[in-house]
């Protein structure tokens, strides 16, 4: 079977400014930021962020590389706001597309499906509808009722982070929640998992119940080990969110003078370099 | 080119086995089939165990890269989920697997074919609602006839299976002909190869009828239009299938045997 493997880097090689890019986990929790810090450290731009927003989307819109964002929510959990989207999303340059959570998994299925559109009722009656004019209602062929269509948000690529993986693309998540990382798969062309750690195949299957193998290989392109990979969101069981940290970079992103120092310290180089400062940054705390 | 003592043909082997043969020939490594329980599922394992170790082999009941060391008794068997990639839930499969046309092959058999691959396992007879036989019903057929990017059929074939019209069109195979897929609206090719006991039928590309293609080892094709229920069209370029090597019988055999 064809082996996957391959490097944070080269995953973002095969994106392309522009490109409409789906991130999974949920909030602070379970974020591809791996694959995120490849993304600041690379030329890339213009993209489309889909996201059950948390600090992939601050850390993104900070280095300049949304266009536009499609999200039910941003927030880091323990921190209700995460001050780069808030700049951001007030200073106006972001072009949003603001759904709510139920919206944005209607529009992943739609795309999964492959259909134009699937029928929901979250949105009818709120100003969603009067912000976002191309989002049309359909009444309903039986008795009438009019629910709103949604359309399918079709991704260029998909980014998720899970606990395991094997080199041919099956992928397992250990925590309580799967979130909505199978749906972004599904709705994407091009698919990515990061993950804690490759295992065997056989591996995978022991290490829970089949339901756990969230991603299977017809689903995924590439994958990437890189262990530490959601830091600093949670990633249960094999860790938690990294509060300290988080609050580190809440506290930096909303002191525009503190900045600088934050990027320098730790988003100036490479994973390698990022997970040692961390754990630097522990020690000398 | 010197045959390898693995391509040798094989000397005694019975119409079944060669049908499962040329069933599982058909099939391309590293695609994705979705499988029927039955004559489809003897032929894909065996193809997973000969040319296509990499066949990812879908069953309904949700276990997608499916590696059974038997054949599966049914698509609930616990050695699907067991040796599956992942196990998902049944809509899953059809709203996310099957609809989207992510799945290359429908590998399906049938009670009834006819002369344009419609499928009917619903019932036998004239009369819907008072029939000669009552058949198991529709399954998931219909939407793997649908939306697979291609369907292949594997069935033996005689008068009674081989008909010129269904008594029920369960699966929609070329309609009445060319443009009625296109005309539904349903997105896959259609059943593109039928496998029989017999012989090879593919459809005209321009009628839409089932021809016959390739006749097996020691087949005339008069035999075969004596079990074919309308006038059949025989290719000009009627091939005819290579016989089955050792190695294809040594595993198909071993397979049924794990299965007893």
């Amino acid at each position: 079977m064809r082996d996957k493997r391959m490097t944070a880097d080269e995953v973002v090689a095969e994106l392309a400014d522009g490109m409409t890019v789906g991130i999974g986990g949920w909030g602070s929790r379970r974020k591809p930021m791996a694959l995120v810090r490849a993304i600041l450290r690379s030329p890339l731009r213009d993209l489309t962020v889909v996201s059950y927003g948390g600090p992939d989307v601050g850390l993104l819109c900070a280095a300049g590389k949304v266009r536009e964002l499609v999200y039910g929510f941003v927030s880091l959990d323990s921190i209700p706001y995460d001050p780069w989207f808030r700049r951001a999303r007030e200073s106006g340059e972001l072009r949003v597309r603001e759904l709510d959570e139920g919206m944005l998994q209607c529009g992943l299925r739609a795309a999964g499906h492959r259909l134009p559109f699937l029928p929901i009722r979250a949105g009818l009656g709120s100003d969603v509808l009067r912000v976002n004019p191309d989002l049309r209602t359909v009444r309903s062929p039986y008795d009438g009722e009019e629910v709103l269509a949604m359309p399918p948000l079709r991704l260029d690529a998909a980014l998720v982070h899970l606990n395991r993986a094997d080199r041919h693309g099956n992928a397992q998540y250990l925590g309580p929640d799967p979130y909505f990382d199978d749906l972004f798969c599904l709705a994407a062309d091009r698919r990515y998992v990061s993950c804690e750690r490759i295992v065997d195949t056989a591996e995978l299957t022991a290490g829970g119940p089949a339901q756990s193998l969230l991603l299977n290989r017809m689903m995924v392109e590439g994958v990437v080990e890189t262990p530490g990979g959601a830091h600093f969101t949670s990633c249960v069981p094999d860790y938690g969110r990294d509060e300290a940290f988080q609050r580190r970079y809440a506290d930096a992103a909303a002191d525009p003078d503190q900045w600088p120092s934050f990027v320098d310290q730790f988003l100036s180089g490479t994973e390698t370099d990022y997970q040692a400062a961390v754990n630097a940054a522990r020690v000398g705390a | 080119m010197s045959q390898t003592a693995s391509a040798r043909p094989a000397a005694g082997y019975t119409t079944d086995e060669m049908m499962s043969v040329a069933a599982a020939r058909a099939l391309r490594d590293g695609t994705s089939c979705f499988v029927g329980i039955g004559l489809p599922s003897t032929a894909a394992n065996l193809a997973r165990r000969t040319h296509a170790p990499n066949l990812v082999l879908i069953y309904e009941s949700g276990c997608l890269g499916a590696k059974p060391d038997r054949l599966p008794l049914s698509i609930g068997d616990g050695v699907l989920a067991d040796t599956a990639d992942a196990v998902i839930g049944v809509p899953e499969v059809f709203n996310y697997w099957l609809q989207p046309g992510r799945i290359d092959v429908g590998f399906l058999s049938a009670a009834q074919l006819d002369r344009f691959g419609n499928i009917n396992t619903t019932v036998i007879g004239d009369d819907y609602a008072d029939p000669t036989v009552r058949l198991p019903g529709a399954g998931g057929a219909p939407e793997i006839a649908a939306s697979c990017r291609e369907v292949f059929v594997v069935v033996r074939q005689s008068r009674r299976s081989f008909v010129e019209r269904v008594d029920f069109v369960t699966s929609v195979g070329h309609g009445r002909g060319p443009g009625d897929r296109e005309r539904l609206g349903l997105p896959g090719a259609g059943p593109v190869l039928v496998i029989t006991d017999l012989g090879v039928l593919r459809p005209d590309p321009h009628t839409r009828e089932l021809v016959l293609t390739d006749v097996h080892p020691g087949v005339e094709v008069d035999a075969v239009r004596a079990a074919t229920g309308w006038d059949l069209t025989v290719a000009d370029d009627l091939g005819r299938t290579p016989e089955p090597t050792e190695r294809e019988l040594t595993a198909l055999r071993a397979l049924t045997a794990a299965s007893a």
